[in-house]
This record gives structure tokens, sequence and C-alpha cells, in this order.
């Protein structure tokens, strides 16, 4: 009876210190010097206001996917940069989830004047759903310039949060069909009725968001 | 309880009455019972096991071995159900605002039910990760109903990524929700909106 006991003690105190290792020190499976080069970024993120949970995430998306560390690292700090950058194109005002998601398309090409373009006529509406749908639009082979407008015009026009996944998902459907992806977006874009002052969806190429704001 | 008895309605009481009255067996009936009983085979031995098993039973742990139980039940409960972020944040997995029973965070704090569903029949096993459980693969196991593997997360509202992994190394995006530009390692997030609740 004692050995049972003994061997109950020692096994729950392993296991809660397993999991309390694995809960308190989750990059602890990075390698020294990569870990404190994330840290290091994490603090950086912290000290100028910046989301770090974004960076944490990263670092523990590569170590589940077997990343390098050096893959780690690189990733790591695309997303810092991409953070600060989202946060001078979205001004100081954005949340965590518009940041992350302002992030995510300066990653996939977007530029910063066209983010603030839209951050620019907000009017307290959160950018989150839009800049997600943009960035998944390029990502799946929308022009850049295409995609950028038409989430701008439909920005513009009032189109809510439901108006973006809805148009999302017919674009998704239309491509995966065969569709080319800039036409796909454009065709679907027209069917979302305007709430706002115009209901002009911009031409696939060439028109600027200043341009189509005039 | 007489006089909890006496102090019913007569009807009651009556019905009471007839309820505990016990029902005459014919003896023809009482020997068809005992002659089916006695038929039935004996158990087997895993049978009697499972059984045993299934039966309550009463043990008796000298005081040490009960403290030491306890103590270790306790360190498991509290240790392995928290988790401490780089800020010192609690992190604990917490349940739907409307199952716990426990005072409610405000309403634009609480965690939210996601449901999660990938087809998937050839999958021997499906997990959830992302950024809401450190994209750990043992945190979300799915579970499978014809080909169709589901889970239900609690996401605190906000902007998650998550990704699943099917049959314990292949990371494969949701295809019912929008992509994250670029993971860096070589494969596609998916992104889910936990929206706050309108007010």
């Amino acid at each position: 009876m004692r050995a049972i006991t003994l061997l109950a003690i020692a096994t729950s105190v392993s296991f809660a210190q397993d999991t309390r290792g694995r809960a308190a020190d989750p990059l602890g499976r990075l390698d020294p010097s990569t870990r404190y080069a994330v840290e290091m970024l994490m603090d950086s993120a912290r000290m100028v206001g910046l989301p770090y949970g974004p960076l944490e995430s990263k670092a523990l998306e590569g170590i589940a996917k077997r990343a390098s560390s050096r893959d780690i690292l690189v990733a790591v700090r695309r997303v810092f940069r991409s953070l600060r950058d989202a946060r001078t194109a979205l001004g100081p005002s954005a949340s965590a989830d518009e940041l992350a998601a302002g992030a995510g398309a300066l990653r996939v090409g977007v530029v910063g004047s066209e983010l603030s373009h839209l951050a620019a006529t907000r009017n307290g509406n959160r950018l989150t759903v839009p800049l997600v749908v943009l960035a998944d639009l390029v990502t799946r082979g929308v022009p850049r310039d295409t995609a950028s407008l038409t989430i701008f015009q439909l920005w513009l026009h009032g189109a809510a949060d439901d108006d973006f996944l809805g148009l999302w998902r017919s674009v998704e459907r239309d491509i995966v069909s065969g569709t080319d992806p800039g036409v796909a977006l454009l065709n679907r874009a027209r069917e979302i009725p305007a709430k706002g002052p115009s209901t002009a969806v911009p031409p696939a190429t060439g028109v600027r968001p200043e341009d189509a704001k005039s | 309880m007489t006089d909890e008895f006496d102090s019913l309605d007569p009807n009651v009481r009556w019905i009471v009455t007839e309820a505990r009255r016990p029902v005459p067996a014919a003896a023809a009936a009482r020997a068809r019972l005992i002659a089916a009983i006695k038929a039935e085979p004996v158990p087997s031995r895993g049978l009697r096991l499972v059984t045993w098993l299934s039966e309550p039973h009463r043990f008796v742990l000298p005081p040490l071995a009960t403290a030491a139980l306890a103590a270790s039940l306790v360190g498991v409960g509290v240790l392995g159900g928290l988790a401490i972020n780089r800020d010192g944040r609690s992190a604990a997995v917490q349940l739907p605002a409307v199952a716990s029973g426990q005072p409610q965070l405000p309403d634009s704090l609480s965690p939210r039910a996601v449901k999660f569903v990938l087809i998937a029949p050839q999958a021997a096993s499906v997990a959830l990760v992302g950024d809401f459980n450190g994209w750990n693969s043992g945190a979300a196991p799915m579970k499978a109903t014809d080909g169709t593997w589901t889970v239900f997360v609690s996401l605190q509202p906000g902007l998650h990524t998550y990704s699943f992994v099917v049959d314990g190394s292949h990371f494969v995006s949701d295809p019912t929700a929008p992509i994250s530009p670029d993971d860096g390692f070589g494969h596609r997030s998916s992104v889910v909106l936990v929206r706050k609740p309108s007010l």
C-alpha cells in the first residue's frame, strides 16, 4: 500500500510538472538563441504597444509544423513588421484584430496606402472582416488592385460584414468552378446592393482608391 | 412518517395505499419465472469481470493513502487546468458562460462556443489547432461521424487563426473559411472571427 501511495504521489507530481511546464513555457521547444530572438521581438512589440500574441502564436505554429528555427524566426519577424506597418496605415485607434487582419493584407501585397484609405472612411465601423476578405481574395488569385479597389468601393458604399463574407463565399465558389478570380470578384460585387451614395463597382484595374473616392 | 402520511389529502392517501399494496402473483407465474432464471447460462469470466467493474464496491484505504490520493487529485486538477501566459494572465480554458454556472464575465469578454467541421472520410484522426490552444494538436481532438469530424471550442471574441491536423501530421486549412495570407511554413491556415454579441 505504501508503494501505491508513493507511486500515486510521484505520478501526480510528474504529470503536474509536465503540464505546468508546457503551459508556462510554450516556447521551451525552441532552441535558446531562436527563443531569445522571438522573446525580444515580443518584448519589442509590447514596448511599442503592438499585440504580441500573434508573434507568440506564429512561433508556436512553426513549432507545431516542425519548421526550422530559422524559418520560425523569419516568420515571426515578418509578422512583427507587418503589424507595425499595419498600425502605421490604420492608425493608433486600430484594434488588435484590425491590426492582425491588416498585417495579413500587407503580407499578401496590399500596400499601406490602401489600408489607410479604408481606415480614413471607417466612421467607427470595424475593418477586420473587409481586411480578412481582402487578404483571402488576393491569396486566391484576385489581382491585388482589383481586390483592393472593389473592397474599398463596397466599404465606401456601406457594405456590412455579412456582405463581405457573402461576397467571399460566392467568389470562392466561382473560383473553384473555374471562373477567373478577378472576374468572379467583379461579377459578385455587383450583386451587393449599395447602402451608401453610389453603386459603382470599379473596373478591374488602373483606378486607384483616391480616384475612386472623387 | 405516519404524521406526514396522515396529513395528506384523503385521495392521495388512498393512492399511496393502493400503490403500496403487494401484487399477488399466481403460483404458476412464479414457477415460470424461477425456471426462466435457472435456465439462464452462468456468466462467463469476462462478463463477470465487467459486471464486477460496473457494480459499486467498498474499498478501505488507510488515512495516509486517502490523504495522498486526495492531494494528488487536487494537484492534478489545479496544476493541470491552469496555464499562465508570459504576462501572468491566466489562460485556463474556459467553458461557455452559459454552461459554467459561475458568475459570468462581461458579455463582450465571454467565450463563445464555436463549432469546427471537416469532412475527411479517409482520415484516421483529426485535431483542431490554432492560436487559441497554442497549436497543440492534443488540445482539441475532433470526433467523427460518418467521415465528418467536428469539435466545439470556446473562443474569446476576436480574430483567430487555425488549422486542422489530419492523421497527426498533415495540416489542412478549413475549406469553409477565409484563409490566412501566409503561414511562412509551407501551409495555409484559416481565419475565424468570433464576434462580440450585439448589445
